[in-house]
């Protein structure tokens, strides 16, 4: 019971952290119809900021941390106005090409400063030492991974309300209906754009922390971890918000019930699964979903005509 | 030479491999010129053109699947992968880790391909299930399903990190991978592999170009332009996709084989999603939906860590420390080309040889 105490716990908090990335995958899609690749790549950027400010130029790691994770969000930004705003009206499928470009650019850079050795991410209360943990009942819940749980719900508030009350969030659903549309009442749909690029970025800006704080540490394959919300945001639908959120949860839950307990699943399948076998869990979750389901949990069917 | 090239009077002129009596004779020009290439490049030269016509090889199968018929295909590596291992495994030497059967070249070239071929239709119902996007990302967990494979089948691919030797070159029980020697001419191993790439490109482009006249290329370009119009017009989307991804995977499976012969091991880690990533900038970059595309984009790609090397030298950055080294800068390079032919040119370098050349047919005037 402890056990699947502990995996539940580490599967929803893992999931909290891919829903920040897929919330800014699907708001991405819905506004500006580009599925961008170049998000894991932001993910690990925002990292690699905070990183670079707290642990290698001795800012003051609250100070670093906002402004990795404001400067990841401009990253963002800078994307979308240099290279998708000529692709606007483009085939959805050749500007995720293109984002897979951004992505190799990004992530070169970023290796080249990573290096062969992990890089650590500084301690917002090194009076705990090293992100500590918390024992209740027998689970070890750890700070890092409660604070990503605590994110994840403030964050997905937050977005609620600013979609339901302010003045750019409406804005923002309009152009997710129709660009044209929103256009002709009024609306500065390049602004949009822009916002969205950039609230994307300020989420990627957590979840990179989240994924990477700690004893995680940022590697040449971080990105990777980030790029697992891909299949949480495709199992709920790519246009959908809330699906975001479940597909993530059900991709954290997955690969936490998964890493627990694998011997067990072998022992019941009788055949060996091998190594790594959670992470790639969540992909054929997702491959399994698609089939039932082609757009997803929580998508809305596309009517096509001839 | 015909006065007005463009005049086409029936079908089967206009469909003909080659249009003009000039690509007749450019081709068998070129082909010739290819023969005796080997004996006046050096083997760092001979290495890239070789890998080159493979790639190129592998790039026609995305493009079959992806510029023909229209299906994303994010796997393909994976496919290059299922060639690479099974000529590995048919043709490689067994050792206490890894099982091999050291058979002829005869016997595991066409296997290399027909089970990569079979593996592509055991995933092909999933195209008639999805499209577009969806697709792409379900092609997306094959890469990562894929690489799970490849590192934990330690028994066929030796397991991540260690990897195994690629298959022996033994052809109808020559051996050639000591090189071969026909009276005074002495071919290396690397010649002798060049000459069978040399060839399966000169049929497989054939084949290519082939299909795209055919009862089946005509149904790829349907369903790649209007998949419900197509189905309507009769065209049953399920088997053509079957075909499409078998044909795509057929030659991948082809390349992969004769791929890692070259550097004589493999590592399941090179199957990774940036392999694949490779297939698909080649075809945008060189040209999606045509024949000669996949190929200059083939060329293109590989020579790239070439010329980057030269130019490099030539600016005398090569050794000094410049804050990238000669692979990430070959790789930012690649990074911005793809960027690049999207937006500025998305038919690639086909599209710009094609401007160029009808810039010259119509001097001087400007159309």
């Amino acid at each position: 019971m402890t056990i699947f105490l502990q995996a539940t716990f580490e599967g929803l908090s893992l999931g909290s952290v891919y829903s920040l990335v897929a919330i800014g995958l699907v708001l991405v899609y819905k506004a500006t119809d580009v599925l961008s690749f170049a998000h894991p790549a932001l993910v690990v950027v925002g990292a690699g900021l905070i990183s670079a400010l707290a642990v290698d130029r001795g800012v003051p790691f609250w100070l670093a941390f906002i402004i990795g994770i404001i400067a990841t969000g401009l990253i963002g930004l800078i994307v979308e106005r240099t290279f998708l705003r000529p692709m606007v009206g483009e085939p959805v499928f050749s500007v995720a090409i293109l984002t897979i470009g951004i992505d190799i650019l990004l992530r070169t850079i970023l290796n080249n400063w990573i290096g062969l050795n992990p890089r650590y991410l500084g301690d917002p209360f090194p009076s705990f030492g090293n992100f500590g943990s918390l024992e209740l009942n027998g689970v070890t819940l750890k700070y890092l991974e409660l604070a990503a749980l605590f994110t994840a719900i403030i964050m997905i508030s937050l977005l609620t309300v600013f979609f339901k009350k302010s003045k750019y969030g409406v804005a923002m659903m309009a152009t997710s209906y129709d660009q044209e549309a929103a256009l002709a009442q009024g609306i500065n749909v390049g602004r949009i754009f822009g916002l969205v690029w950039l609230i994307a970025g300020i989420l990627a800006g957590f979840a990179g922390f989240f994924i990477t704080g700690g004893f995680n540490t940022l590697t040449q394959a971080s990105f990777v971890s980030a790029l697992r919300a891909l299949p949480a945001v495709v199992i709920g639908g790519l246009d959908s918000i809330p699906g975001a959120v479940v597909g993530s949860l059900i991709i954290g839950l997955t690969q936490g019930y998964v890493a627990y307990y694998q011997i067990n699943i072998e022992n019941f399948l009788g055949i060996p699964l091998g190594s790594g076998f959670s992470l790639i869990a969540p992909y054929l979750i997702m491959f399994f979903i698609l089939l039932i389901r082609p757009d997803g949990l929580f998508g809305r069917e596309e009517v096509e005509r001839v | 030479m015909k006065k007005r090239p463009d005049l086409y009077t029936n079908y089967k002129s206009e469909s003909a491999i080659f249009s003009t009596s000039t690509q007749k004779v450019w081709f068998v020009l070129l082909i010739l010129l290819s023969l005796i290439v080997p004996f006046y490049f050096s083997p760092y030269w001979m290495l890239l053109v070789t890998t080159s016509l493979l790639i190129a090889i592998a790039s026609w199968g995305l493009n079959i699947v992806s510029g023909m018929a229209g299906q994303i295909n994010l796997a393909h590596g994976v496919f290059v992968g299922i060639g690479t291992y099974t000529s590995a495994v048919i043709g490689g030497v067994a050792t206490s880790s890894v099982i091999g059967f050291e058979l002829d070249m005869i016997i595991w070239l066409p296997l290399s391909g027909i089970i990569a071929a079979l593996v592509g239709i055991i995933i092909s119902p999933v195209s008639a299930r999805l499209k577009g996007l969806n697709l792409g990302l379900v092609t997306l967990a094959i890469v990562f399903i894929g690489s799970h494979f490849f590192s934990n089948l330690k028994f066929i691919t030796g397991g991540a990190g260690l990897g195994r030797k690629a298959a022996k070159l033994k052809f109808l029980g020559i051996d050639l991978d000591s090189g071969l020697s026909i009276g005074s001419m002495i071919l290396e191993k690397n010649d002798v592999i060049y000459y069978f790439s040399l060839i399966l490109c000169i049929f497989l482009g054939l084949g290519a170009k082939n299909l795209t006249r055919t009862k089946i290329g005509r149904a790829f370009s349907a369903i790649r332009d209007r998949d419900i119009a197509a189905e309507a017009l009769g065209i049953n989307l399920y088997r053509y996709k079957m075909y499409a991804f078998a044909l795509s995977s057929f030659y991948a499976g082809i390349a992969g084989s004769l791929l890692f012969i070259i550097s004589g091991g493999i590592e399941p880690g090179t199957f990774s999603l940036l392999y694949s990533i490779t297939f698909i900038a080649i075809v945008i970059i060189g040209g999606v939906g045509t024949v000669m595309g996949p190929f200059y984009g083939a060329f293109f790609f590989t020579m790239l860590p070439g010329i980057i090397q030269t130019i490099l030298h030539a600016v005398g950055v090569a050794d000094t420390g410049f804050f990238l080294n000669a692979g990430e800068i070959e790789r930012i390079v690649f990074g911005f080309f793809i960027i690049f032919f999207l937006v500025f040119e998305p038919r690639g370098i086909w599209g710009i040889w094609f401007r160029l050349r009808n810039y010259f047919k119509a001097w001087p005037f400007s159309y």
